[in-house]
């Protein structure tokens, strides 16, 4: 039986081996069902963990798209989209501070002068997503 | 006036991955109240230091990292840091038991329950988001081989305990990739 460890399997799971690594490490899972089982069994704990945090993310979703419904008796709005219209309100007010030209806080404890960033000006693309990001 | 556009574009970039911001909030403090309330604080740091978003750089790897470094800045003010960053595994919980929601791995979830605050967000990143470990390094402020080491550990341990497997015997270890020092 070959012995591979759980760093090397799980980077090959993770798919952070480079090709050559790989298709070494594919040669042995083909001849040892031991190690191949092992290799089973990280994915499927992986395919867990994401099943988990997509349960998460799907109640954060349903929250957001949540519509508040007018009842007779009164207004009902769920405590999730008061904090969500909280976080709103967070991003608006800070918005109409920066433009009426008021300064925030602009350092975090510990940290030293505000970080100066030269952006050239010659185009405006839009902010990127990371291309690996939610998948 | 072109990087003024530029960094206009923040505020409906940040809204348009809400959901996404909440989780790591939520999974962050290991609960929702907590978690909503962290990311208020966040965003109106990051809103009001949007000209530290820099060109090239990805607005989600941006926003993570400004949130969980806001979380540490609290965390140092706090008179118990220690006790603060820890979780309630009920509260924590509720987090994958939405309404309407069938989801039910209560072995995965009191797995995640018991890691640390880093731990979790290493998880989430990777698994979660689907980052590569160099991007999940530089939201977490740590070299990507901690990341690995972190993601050995935890995925090692939670694939024992899925298929009830005995831990691995050290000497069983013929090849490895990170030196015991990287280990984080």
């Amino acid at each position: 039986m070959t012995e591979l460890s759980d760093e090397l399997l799980i980077a090959y799971v993770d798919g952070q081996l480079a090709r050559k690594q790989t298709r070494a490490v594919e040669g042995i899972l083909d001849q040892d069902d031991v190690l191949a089982a092992r290799v089973d069994a990280l994915k499927h704990a992986h395919a867990r963990l994401e099943a988990a945090f997509e349960a998460i993310l799907a109640g954060e979703e349903m929250d957001i798209s949540e519509v508040p419904v007018p009842q007779d008796d009164g207004i009902f709005v769920s405590w999730r989209t008061i904090k969500i219209a909280t976080a709103g309100l967070g991003l608006a007010v800070a918005a109409a501070l920066a433009v009426a030209g008021y300064g925030w806080p602009l350092k975090l404890p510990g940290q030293g002068a505000e970080v100066q960033i030269d952006v050239p000006a010659q185009t405006a693309p839009q902010p990127q997503t990371s291309t690996g990001a939610n998948r | 006036m072109q990087a003024e556009d530029f960094h206009d574009s923040v505020r409906p970039g940040l809204i348009a991955m809400l959901p996404r911001l909440m989780r790591f909030a939520d999974v962050l403090v290991g609960a929702r109240d907590e978690g909503a309330g962290l990311l208020s604080r966040a965003l109106q740091l990051m809103l009001a230091e949007q000209h530290r978003y820099q060109r090239g750089t990805s607005l989600d790897v941006w926003a993570f990292a400004e949130i969980y470094r806001y979380w540490l800045s609290e965390l140092r003010d706090h008179a118990e840091p220690v006790a603060q960053a820890r979780i309630d595994e009920t509260r924590f919980g509720e987090l994958f038991y939405a309404k309407g929601n069938d989801y039910v791995d209560a072995s995965v979830v009191a797995f995640l329950g018991s890691l640390s605050a880093p731990q979790r967000l290493t998880v989430l990143l990777v698994y979660g988001e689907g980052f590569e470990y160099e991007d999940a390094s530089r939201i977490l402020d740590v070299p990507p081989e901690t990341i690995a080491a972190r993601l050995i550990r935890i995925s090692a341990v939670l694939a024992d305990r899925l298929n009830a497997r005995p831990p691995a015997q050290a000497a069983a270890t013929v090849e490895t990739l990170y030196p015991e020092g990287l280990r984080g």
